[in-house]
């Protein structure tokens, strides 16, 4: 009896421990670098791998590099080359987070939530904090994540005289969803 | 044989021999002026930097520079001979001077467009100042007098090299700026394969799985697992192994009509552009990724 309470138990903890963490793999992800004098480096990946962890407010996110997709193929060429995301040698970006007073958040009710992430960005060898912005919208069982942000490219080693001439942004903007 | 005689020959045998010594340094790539009729020229900037020839239908007019080495030689044989090699001489000069030109142009591009070093400078290797040294004395010694006419004919040389190089230069940029890719549908599959065997590869040895279809066009078949439409009429097909390694499509907007239709056990053909594999801490799995995909028929 006892072997069968515990037993019981455990698949119930475990069932519970596995709905509290949520994930996908067609989160989007949109980069956006252009600026005045070239409309073209921006590229966009609907294959991140994301997860949310409603319990502990953990997020993470994995993009392949090579998905991100541009509009002209010399622009995506030159993003994944060895001079700028060498997706070659390093294939992710990865992002690993917390959202701020997650226990504020009702998961099992339907709203929309403001919410602040603190997490490291992890682009090529470079992992750097960053924090975050977004809102969580409950509807049902779904749980839907917009958030977006801008990084600077020289904190991750990432120059070029084409940012230095600027016809990329020094900051692009990435802007995260994703519906869990 | 007059001094004048004397430096021609000896520019003339500098142009010859600077003409396949390093002109330029991109990354590990040391270019020489022959490298530009040898069709190696493009070729390097197409393997350093993705910069091909923009216009590759005009590439066989660089074999025109042959004449400067051929030209050079001949000077000096026929300077020998006491021949008249007026002409030959100032063509062998004037084409050098516009090879060297072209060197120096495109090299500032790629620190311009590219970022590949901090200065054009950097690229610039010393012989690249000799051969140009060499062709203006070859030019300026060739036959007696006729300085008005030579004066002009290196003055139109290096202005309609710059004026014609950032001619070029534009539109070559203007294509390939207005570039775009070819629809999938245009395009033959590199391989045709099941999901089952995709999968198998990339988890038996992904390095080598990578390297093989990575930016390869494929056509695979197979059930699939999930199919998520989103908002803004993208979509994605999933197909999984049972073990827990994934291939997941991005689909082309153009396709979201055909994938309506679709569900989770259909069996399907899907053809794309293979992103190469992840993997996921996340999911504890492999992911393989697609690009540009389509649907290829139910």
């Amino acid at each position: 009896m006892k072997k069968t309470i515990l037993f019981l138990a455990l698949v119930v903890g475990t069932c519970s421990l596995f709905a509290q963490r949520k994930t996908t793999t067609t989160a989007t992800v949109n980069f956006d670098a252009t600026t005045p004098k070239d409309a073209l480096p921006k590229a966009e990946n609907k294959t991140v791998i994301g997860s949310i962890d409603t319990q502990t407010g953990a997020v993470a996110f994995e993009a392949a590099v090579n998905n991100f997709t541009f509009s002209n193929p010399r622009m995506q060429e030159h993003f994944n080359g060895t001079n700028w995301m060498n997706s070659a040698q390093y294939p992710k970006f990865t992002f690993a987070g917390k959202i701020e007073k997650v226990n504020k958040i009702k998961f099992t009710k339907d709203g929309t939530y403001s919410v602040k992430v603190n997490g490291d960005l992890k682009i090529k060898d470079v992992s750097k904090p960053i924090k975050v912005e977004g809102k969580i919208t409950v509807a049902g069982s779904k749980i839907k994540v917009v958030a977006d942000f801008k990084i600077k490219l020289s904190d991750y080693n990432i120059s070029g005289q084409p940012i230095d001439a600027g016809k990329v942004d020094k900051e692009p903007k990435i802007t995260v969803t994703a519906e869990f | 044989m007059g001094t004048t005689t004397k430096l021609n020959i000896f520019a003339a045998a500098l142009l010859a021999v600077s003409f396949f010594l390093p002109w330029v340094m991109w990354k590990d790539a040391a270019l020489s002026g022959n490298d530009m009729p040898a069709g190696e020229f493009f070729a390097a900037a197409k393997e350093k930097f993705i910069v091909g020839n923009p216009f590759p239908h005009f590439s066989f007019a660089f074999k025109i520079f042959w004449l400067i080495p051929a030209g050079a030689v001949l000077t000096i044989v026929l300077t020998f001979l006491k021949k008249n090699a007026f002409w030959l001489t100032i063509v062998a000069g004037l084409l050098s001077i516009a090879l060297v030109l072209l060197y120096f142009l495109f090299s500032k591009s790629l620190v311009n467009q590219l970022g590949v070093s901090k200065s054009t400078w950097n690229l610039v290797k010393p012989w690249l100042f000799v051969q140009a040294l060499a062709a203006v004395v070859t030019v300026v010694t060739a036959g007696d007098g006729k300085w008005l006419m030579k004066g002009c004919l290196l003055f139109v040389t290096v202005v309609g090299t710059i004026i014609g190089f950032n001619m070029v230069s534009k539109q070559a940029e203007k294509k390939i700026f207005e570039e775009t890719f070819i629809s999938t549908d245009d395009i033959k599959a590199d391989y045709c394969l099941s999901v089952i065997d995709l999968l198998r590869e990339f988890v038996l040895n992904d390095t080598a799985a990578n390297k093989k279809y990575t930016e390869k066009m494929l056509q695979v078949t197979g059930t699939v697992s999930a199919v998520d439409i989103a908002a803004d009429s993208t979509s994605t097909i999933r197909f999984e192994d049972s073990t827990g390694p994934y291939a997941i499509f991005s689909l082309e907007k153009s396709q979201v009509n055909k994938i309506r239709n679709t569900k989770a056990g259909d069996m399907v053909s899907v053809k794309g552009i293979c992103s190469g594999s992840i993997f996921s801490d996340i999911l504890g799995t492999t992911s393989i990724n697609f690009k540009r995909s389509i649907l290829n028929k139910q």
